[in-house]
Order: C-alpha cells, then structure tokens, then sequence
C-alpha cells in the first residue's frame, strides 16, 4: 500500500453535485481514483456522474465500504461537513475547500485530537499516487510514478517543483499537498513519517509555507527521530510580509525562532537538507 | 483585516473594558474642542491613529512634527493643537509602516489616566496548535518625560495556552496574578480578561493586543491602547466591523483585488507578476532578482472561477504604470487557464496590448488555453517554464526601452 491513497481506496465525495466538484471528480474517475458514493443531506436524486448518492456519510460509508472522504462542500457548511466525517470514522479526509474561518477550524481541530482520522487541507490540491488515483484537484503534469515523496504547504509551488523535478528524470511515490491556510489538519511530520515506512519512496522533498510555523515544529520532531530518509526542505525567502500576523506577538509565541536565519538553522540541524529556490532543490535531489 | 484604535475601543466599552475618555479629531480644531469636552485642565494624550503598531516609537516624515512619535502627552490645550497639527496629514513611519509611513488622517484625543505599573497584554492564535494564547509582559517606561514604552523582553513573558476556552480557568489566572503581581483585584482582573476572550471569540478576532494595559493604585485595569485583527475569512458575519475598513489604509489597486476576492501586492518597479498562489510568487521574485528584473508588483488569482473578476483584476496589473513588462505563469489545478486566456483577450482588445507580455500556462485546461492565445494573434510570448519565461520578458524588456 502506497501513502494514504492507492487504485483500490474506496472514496466518497460530499458536496458532489456542485460544479467544481463535478469537473474535478470526472477528472478523478478518468484518472482511476475508486469514487464508491456521494453525499449530499439534501439529495433529489438517486445518482449523480453515474455514482450513487446518499443523505448521510454515516450511510455511504457502511452502504459501500468507503474508507476516504473528500470534500468540496463551500466553507459555510465546510465545518459540519468535516465533522460529519470524523464522527463517521472516515480513515482519511481531504478537504477541498477554501475560505473556511479559523473559529471553524479550531472546532474541528479540537475534535480531531480525540479520533484515528488523518485530516489533509483545507484549501489543498489533495493527495496523489501517481498513476494510481488521486483525491483533489491536481493539474495534469504528472509523467508516471517514481520515489520521490512529496509534502508541501504551497499548492502552486508544488505543481511547479513536481514539473521541473520531472523533466530531469524524477517521479513522484506520493504527493501530499497539506492545504495553504493557516490552520491545517495535519503537519509535514505525520506525512514524512509514513513515508519513512514506505518502500516505494527512497527521498522526500518538503516544501514550506509562509511563516514557517509548521516546518518549525516539524524539524523539532524530527530530531526524536533516528532512522529516516533523506529530506530536502524547500524554504523560499519570504521578500515581502505576505502575512498579516502581527510581529510583537509571533516574536513572543516562536521566540528567536521567528527569525528566518535561526529557523533555517533550526532545520539544518534536524537533519533538512535546506534550499532557498527550486534550481538548489534540483542539484541537491541529483547528489543523492 | 485591522481597524482604528479608537473603533477597537468602542468595542472595548461595549465588552465592559475601562477605557479613558476619548474623542476622534480630524482637524486641529475638533482636537482642541475634543479636549475641552473631555476635562477642563487636561492632561491629555494625542494618538495617531493609523492602523500599524509601534506608533509611539515612530516618526513623522514631514519635520514640522519634531522627532517625537505618534503618542504624545499634552499638558496644555496649546500642546493638545500644536501636536494635532503636527500629526494630522503628516505620515507616521514605523516599524510597522515600511518606508513609505501611513497618512494620519485623523488623532484620538484621550485624557490621561494616571497607573502605576503597565503590561502589554494579548489574546493571539497559534496556528500549530490551533489554539488562543494569552501574552503578558511587563512594559517599562523608558523615561518619565516621554512616557515612550519599552517592552521588557529581558524579563519573563507569560504565556497560557487558552486553547478554545470561552473563559480563564482558576490556575491560568492565578499563574496570571502571581506573574503580574500587586496591587490586583482578583475579580477584576478575571473579568477583564474574560471579557476580553468573549469579545475574541464573538467577532472572529486573530489577534487582540494592548499595548499596554495600566494599573492604577486601586488595581483598576485601563485599557490604554487597543488593537484588533480580524479574520478574513469571517468577516462576512461581521458587517459592523466591515463598515469600519478605512479604505485610506489600504493601495487602490489591492483593495480592489481583494473586493474579487484575490490578492494583489506592490513592492518596487519592474516587472508584473499574474500567478495563482503565493509560493510561485516568491519563486519568481526570487528569480527575477537573480537575473537583475525587479518586480512591481504581483497579483494572485487564487483558485478564481469568475471570468469578469480575473478579467478586471488583470487590467490592474496592465494599467500600472510602475509596469514595464509582464509574466503571467499559471499553474492551474482548480483554477481553468482558459479563463485567463479569456481575461487577457478581454483585457488586450480593450486597452491595447502596449508593453511586452509572457504567458506560460500549465494544468487545468492548458491546451485550450493555448490555442485561445494563438488565435487572437495578440503580440505575446508562451513559454514552457518559469526561467525560460523571466528571460524572455527581460530581453523584450531590454529591446522595447
């Protein structure tokens, strides 16, 4: 079994009938993702793209054996939707959508400490095993299959890594986008340490996010780590405040680490090998 | 999204915080009658009101406002208007502010509130673990005369991790008290700042920060400063606090950008940058830079559906005179290349297409995407990669001047 998603992962979607949606599970079905249901509370028909449909996830999930659930439902009902979800014991959630409030997403994060799911975004291109299936909503650059893993906070940054890695021969074991907002449901660490157990994947290439607080504690966690696989983080320079976080208090809460230089340092010393732009990242993926 | 000083205090009052008296002033002399309102003999305080911090160890461009910040003690009604004139259409450079400084289109006049010890104190969202924090630190005051505050990072920060609590449990506040010290009444310290986590919750808030906070001799809490950030994503439950955007605060151009729900920035001059996400943004920035192009500004379409939006968004980028070329690299996954192709034809017969522009288009839709392109035989280059793309829009550059 690849990292979280494979041909045979049964996946329902909630929120299948809107229009995004449509155009992007079409896509996954010609792909070769296992889309088993659809879910839709308020559902009139029986069937949507030839799939079956039902009211609940609770009722997919054991009328069809799905295990993965990924979600496009727009951001004002994201939060019942996610937590809908992890009620039912969904193994794995991607969530799609973007715009969903941090008030909602701290509910959710609360009720995540207490269960087995593994949540991805939101506001994620999904999960992908190349040539296998995929939940979201990736581009269509991906040659074939191969051993690089990827996990990353920066969609489009992704897409431009994986196109460029690729015209030099690489390919992708698994890709794990972890969503570009600020609250996500799950960190780079619970990824590279299912790729570390995975056989297909011999490298892992992380790419950061803006601010940099996931890769932080990332490369913290990573020093409690003995056996793992070479990572090269992909940190970009940030030559603008993008983010609007305020600077007296993320000074306090992350202490020194705030400052970029020591946060690199921090994730050199936990073994990261750190580049600052994508022609380093391709130099250093050909040392190894 | 940030509002004033002042409107934070509003809110404040209304979350039963003590705040001093105060009255916003637009010109020297609605500060003077302001003052007068507020008490007969002053002291007053005379606040810039901008929508960035550090004001008090700020700046002002223009000389006539000396070298003091924007927070000034006024014993006198004179210095009440001296300093309102001073400040008012002057800009304040802060730490905060960039080089450029924020115009003071308006000063809060507040009476002065004697405390014998302050604190800077903050209600702030950890994204890691997805919960609220409360910050204290102690503030000392770098000397009488200027009343300029410091924080005192040397000493210990408290910090209590709030989680989703809609309240202070009894240890955090204890650890609270023993951290702060005396003279504090324990039930007023406790509704302060239960209110103060309400107000977070209730409006959506990502930050909450005063800076400081006074005690008095009797353990009063006076809410000396405020400043409040909102999340964006929420602010569509929050039409009170949307009325209050001070659309001075914020470029013409990225206050339009973000009505269509996208983002655009300005940084020098140079090339425009048309992406859908931030990291590709930085990527070329950082490109660019290696090969000598300097960047405008850039605009991030995010995951746009909206043909008239994209299209109205391109045209800022397009009549921008700081733009001497433009790249517009698309990788789309939810985003359609089409629809861009779309707004630049749109945009190009509209406007004509002047200055030299570089399109690549990767993902969703790319290929029609392209053809579009080709068939409207407009006067543009498509690449495959970002590098080859930067070169390209710098030799056009060079052979346009």
């Amino acid at each position: 079994m690849s990292v979280l998603i494979d041909k045979k992962t049964k996946v329902l979607v909630q929120g299948i009938t809107g229009t995004q949606a449509s155009f992007h599970v079409q896509r996954a079905i010609k792909y070769g993702t296992n889309i088993v249901a659809g879910v839709v509370p308020n559902k009139k028909e029986n069937k949507h793209l030839g799939i079956p449909l039902y009211k609940t996830v609770k009722d997919a999930k054991k009328k069809t054996g799905a295990t993965a659930s990924m979600i496009f439902v727009p951001a004002k009902n994201a939060k019942d939707a996610i937590i809908e979800a992890i009620e039912a014991k969904m193994e794995l959630i991607v969530v799609i959508t973007s715009g969903i409030t941090v008030s909602d997403m701290m509910e959710v994060k609360e009720k995540l400490k207490n269960s087995d799911t593994i949540l991805i975004g939101p506001n994620t291109p999904g999960v992908i095993t190349p040539t296998e299936a995929y939940m979201g909503i990736f581009p269509d650059i991906f040659d074939g299959t191969g051993n690089i893993g990827i996990v990353s906070r920066s969609s489009t940054l992704t897409y431009e890594v994986i196109l460029e890695i690729n015209k030099l021969g690489f390919g992708e074991s698994t890709v794990v986008g972890l969503g570009d907002d600020f609250i996500i449901g799950s960190n780079h660490i619970n990824i590279i340490e299912k790729f570390n157990k995975d056989k297909k994947t011999k490298a892992i290439v992380l790419i950061g996010g803006i601010g940099g607080y996931y890769e932080l504690e990332t490369a913290k966690q990573l020093l409690n780590i003995k056996k793992k696989k070479p990572i090269i983080a992909l940190m970009l320079e940030d030559p603008t405040p993008l983010s609007d976080m305020n600077s007296i208090s993320s000074e306090v809460i992350y202490g020194d680490e705030y400052n970029t230089k020591q946060r690199l340092e921090l994730l050199k010393n936990s073994g990261m090998i750190v580049v600052n732009n994508i022609s380093e990242l391709k130099e250093e993926l050909l040392k190894l | 999204m940030n509002i004033h000083e002042y409107q934070t205090k509003k809110l404040f009052k209304q979350y039963g915080l003590r705040i001093p008296s105060g009255v916003v002033a637009y010109t020297p002399n609605e500060a003077v009658i302001g003052a007068k309102k507020i008490s007969e003999k002053g002291p007053w305080v005379v606040k810039a009101q901008i929508q960035a911090g550090s004001r008090d160890g700020g700046i002002f461009s223009d000389k006539r406002a000396g070298k003091k910040g924007g927070i000034r003690l006024s014993k006198t009604i004179d210095d009440v208007l001296n300093n309102a004139d001073s400040m008012l259409e002057n800009m304040l450079i802060t730490n905060q502010t960039g080089n450029k400084g924020r115009l003071v289109s308006r000063v809060y006049i507040e009476e002065f509130v004697k405390t014998v010890r302050k604190f800077y104190i903050s209600l702030v969202i950890d994204w890691v673990s997805a919960g609220v924090f409360l910050l204290a630190i102690p503030v000392i005051e770098k000397n009488e005369d200027s009343k300029t505050l410091l924080l005192d990072k040397s000493s210990d920060v408290l910090k209590l991790n709030l989680g989703t609590q809609t309240a202070i449990t009894k240890e955090q506040l204890d650890a609270l008290i023993s951290f702060m010290g005396e003279p504090f009444e324990y039930k007023e310290l406790k509704s302060f700042i239960n209110n103060l986590i309400k107000l977070f919750h209730d409006y959506d808030a990502t930050l909450i920060e005063l800076n400081p906070i006074g005690v008095n001799k009797k353990g009063e809490i006076w809410a000396l400063d405020a400043k409040m950030c909102f999340d964006t994503n929420a602010l569509h439950k929050h039409k009170d606090i949307v009325a209050l955007a001070d659309d001075a605060e914020i470029d013409e151009r990225e206050l339009i950008a973000s009505k269509y729900g996208f983002q655009y920035k300005e940084l020098n001059s140079g090339i425009g940058i048309i992406v859908n996400g931030d990291g590709v943004a930085i990527n070329m920035i950082n490109e660019a830079k290696n090969i000598g192009l300097d960047t405008a500004c850039f605009l991030n379409l995010k995951g746009g559906v909206d043909r008239d939006k994209i299209t109205a968004s391109i045209k800022l980028i397009m009549t921008n005179p700081k733009v001497d070329g433009i790249f517009i690299n698309i990788l789309g996954g939810f985003l359609r290349c089409n629809l861009i192709a779309d707004g630049i034809i749109a945009v190009a017969n509209d406007l004509g297409l002047n200055i030299p522009l570089v399109v690549r288009f990767e993902g969703t839709n790319k290929d029609d995407a392209k053809e579009i392109l080709l068939n409207s035989k407009l006067p543009l280059q498509i690449v495959n990669d970002t590098t080859s793309g930067l070169c390209m829009l710098k030799k056009a550059i060079e052979e346009d001047f």
